[in-house]
């Protein structure tokens, strides 16, 4: 393909990708009363609206807590997971990874259903907030799965042997040696979880309890009563807010130091 | 110094024994290679006596003390490995001093000790780089060095000049053998290039599938080989055939007397080294056999040849290129009777 014309191509699917954000964007600073396009006017009024409603505020205030919970938990499993399935799975390998992908494969209505059934059936209901998070790891353990046994894929076992015979201990060898050398995949891993978390709906509408309701849910929810311009304050915001998290974690966790 | 006695080691991974009781005794200061064709379980011995492998049978002892049930991190060994693996994270400095903070070593100690010891592998001045930004050579002398600077009961080393070109290898070799002879560690080093392991070590440990086949220093494993497969593995060698008879092997270059006790009648193999023939002009008088040079290599310093004898025999010769004699060239090859070495009857 030709230079000028790659360019080109590649400006139109960014604009394909982007284009619906910019429009929810846009339409957050409505000065008037209905979600249209383009606005009628600017202004942060909506916003003003969103940050004083506490229904919305609660939403969020739960959608971060069961991400920031959904991301260590799957995170641990997930890296140890990913570390098993490249130094140690041998012939179980492939039934290793088809094992760890599977939540990918089924449809999340039914993975969600049936875990509604188990979270009844051990009599744990859906009053607390173990079958949301239970939920919310499985569908992204996979993703956290890929990016960690990629980043493991480069690591040498000769590294940790090495550490071995310096005198570290298993303990010692991770912490010191392997997980520095992963950790890209880890962190990656984390925020595809935390994203992914913050952002997904059928699994937390299944499993939230009487009452509870999650960011999406209650945009949902919003929406099938109200058309004002507070839903896209509200959309901006979560854009906001998972955007931060990636750039802060790059920026401390140092996602990019990792180079050699 | 440690001494380190190996006895009827031996390893299965299930196939068969890998590894077969196989018993070496190393002393305090020694350097010991293990040397064989591939897949010969030089690298599983050695994984054994680190502990990276556990054992099926048979007692490592370091100082005799069994440590066959010490894990790796309790067993006080230096490693090398082939590629390396330098922690990529970590500074030149810090590479260093990882075994030494495993160690609870103070901080004012692992910097001089760090000082000395590159000071040692004459990289003063690297230990702020990371291993990427340094050379091969440079990298293997800093694993060397890490190896070396927790000051182990051993140093085990698996084929670490492997990914070195030639001249390098060959300096890597000088300075290792130097290293090692200067710090005085009890040494083991793996490898299936029988030059390096003949001008490095002490003793050589000839291996073939999980067996030993020869311990001996260089110019006995070299000079008088224990079998056909040593003499054919360790450098170039002609095989000889001639009947005994009173202890005697008549060859086309003369009688050879044979020590050892081989019934008169039996056909014995023997090796002949292709510098221990000479060649001469064939009017020169001498005694020898008469031959026709086949074909001739010139390598510089050597000449190399394959001359036909008269019985139909090809035989190599190894000579300094005084005289040089063209293709299809008659000669006469004169072989010291004493530099005849009995492998053993034709089976
Ligand atoms: N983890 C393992 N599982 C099963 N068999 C193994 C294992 N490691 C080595 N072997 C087998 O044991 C034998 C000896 O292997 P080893 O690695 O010790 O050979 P080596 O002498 O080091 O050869 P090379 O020069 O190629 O490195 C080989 O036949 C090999 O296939
Ligand atoms: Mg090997």
């Amino acid at each position: 393909m030709s230079k000028p014309f790659f360019t080109v191509y590649c400006l139109i699917i960014y604009a394909f990708l982007l284009a619906p954000i910019a429009v929810v964007v846009i339409a957050s600073f409505n000065a008037g009363a209905f979600l249209t396009f383009p606005p009628q006017g600017l202004s942060f009024r909506w916003y003003l609206v969103f940050f004083n409603n506490e229904v919305f505020m609660r939403a969020i205030r739960t959608s971060l807590w069961i991400a920031a919970m959904t991301t260590v938990i799957s995170g641990i499993i997930g890296t140890m997971a990913a570390m098993f399935y490249v130094t140690h799975a041998g012939k179980l390998k492939e039934t290793v990874r088809v094992a760890m992908l599977a939540p990918l494969l089924l449809p999340e209505v039914l993975t969600a259903i049936s875990l509604l059934f188990f979270v009844y059936s051990v009599g744990l209901g859906t009053q607390n907030l173990v079958g949301m998070i239970v939920g919310h790891v499985l569908i992204t353990l996979p993703f956290v799965f890929i990016n960690v046994s990629a980043s493991m894929e480069s690591y040498d076992p000769a590294w940790s042997l090495a550490a071995q015979s310096l005198g570290a201990g298993r303990f010692t060898r991770f912490r010191r040696i392997m997980l520095p050398l992963i950790k890209p995949g880890v962190i990656g891993g984390c925020l595809f979880a935390f994203i992914i978390s913050f952002d997904v709906f059928t699994i937390s509408f299944m499993l939230k309890g009487v009452g509870m309701s999650t960011l999406p849910i209650q945009l949902f929810d919003y929406l099938r009563t109200n058309f004002t311009p507070e839903a896209a304050a509200v959309s901006t915001c979560s854009i906001v807010l998972t955007m931060a998290v990636v750039v802060i974690s790059e920026k401390v966790l140092g996602l990019r130091i990792h180079r050699f | 110094m440690t001494e380190v006695s190996i006895e009827k080691l031996t390893k299965d991974y299930g196939q068969g024994p890998a590894v077969n009781s196989i018993s070496i005794r190393i002393a305090e200061g020694e350097f010991i290679s293990l040397l064989g064709p591939s897949g010969c379980g030089k690298t599983t011995t050695l994984k054994m006596i680190a502990g990276f492998e556990d054992a099926t049978a048979g007692a490592i002892r370091f100082d005799g003390r069994d440590v066959v049930h010490v894990p790796v991190e309790k067993r006080d060994i230096g490693m090398v490995f082939q590629n390396y693996a330098l922690f990529p994270h970590m500074t030149v400095e810090k590479n260093l001093a990882f075994g030494l903070e495993m160690r609870k070593i103070p901080k004012d100690e692992i910097r001089t000790r760090i000082a000395k010891v590159l000071d040692m592998v004459q990289l003063t001045g690297y230990s702020e780089r990371y291993p990427r930004q340094l050379s091969g050579g440079q990298q293997q002398r800093v694993a060397l060095a890490r190896a070396l600077v927790i000051e182990p009961k051993i140093l085990l080393l698996d084929e670490p000049l492997a990914n070195l070109d030639a001249k390098l290898r060959e300096e890597m070799r000088v300075f290792i053998r130097d290293l090692q002879r200067r710090v005085g560690i009890t040494t083991v080093y793996v490898t299936h290039d029988q030059a390096e392991a003949m001008t490095m070590s002490d003793r050589v440990v000839v291996m073939f599938g999980g067996r030993i086949a020869q311990i001996g220093t260089p110019s006995e494993i070299y000079e008088r080989p224990a079998n056909l497969e040593v003499a054919e593995f360790v450098g170039q060698v002609n095989i000889i055939r001639g009947k005994v008879g009173n202890r005697i092997v008549s060859t086309a270059f003369g009688d050879v007397p044979v020590s050892g006790d081989f019934a008169d009648g039996a056909e014995l193999m023997l090796a002949l080294r292709p510098e221990a023939l000479e060649l001469l002009p064939i009017h020169s008088g001498a005694t020898g056999a008469p031959a026709k040079v086949l074909s001739s290599y010139y390598s510089g310093s050597l000449v190399d040849y394959r001359l036909e004898l008269a019985g139909g025999a090809v035989v190599n010769v190894q000579t300094f290129p005084r005289t040089r004699f063209a293709d299809g060239d008659q000669v006469l090859v004169h072989a010291p009777a004493e530099r005849f070495w009995p492998l053993g009857t034709v089976a």
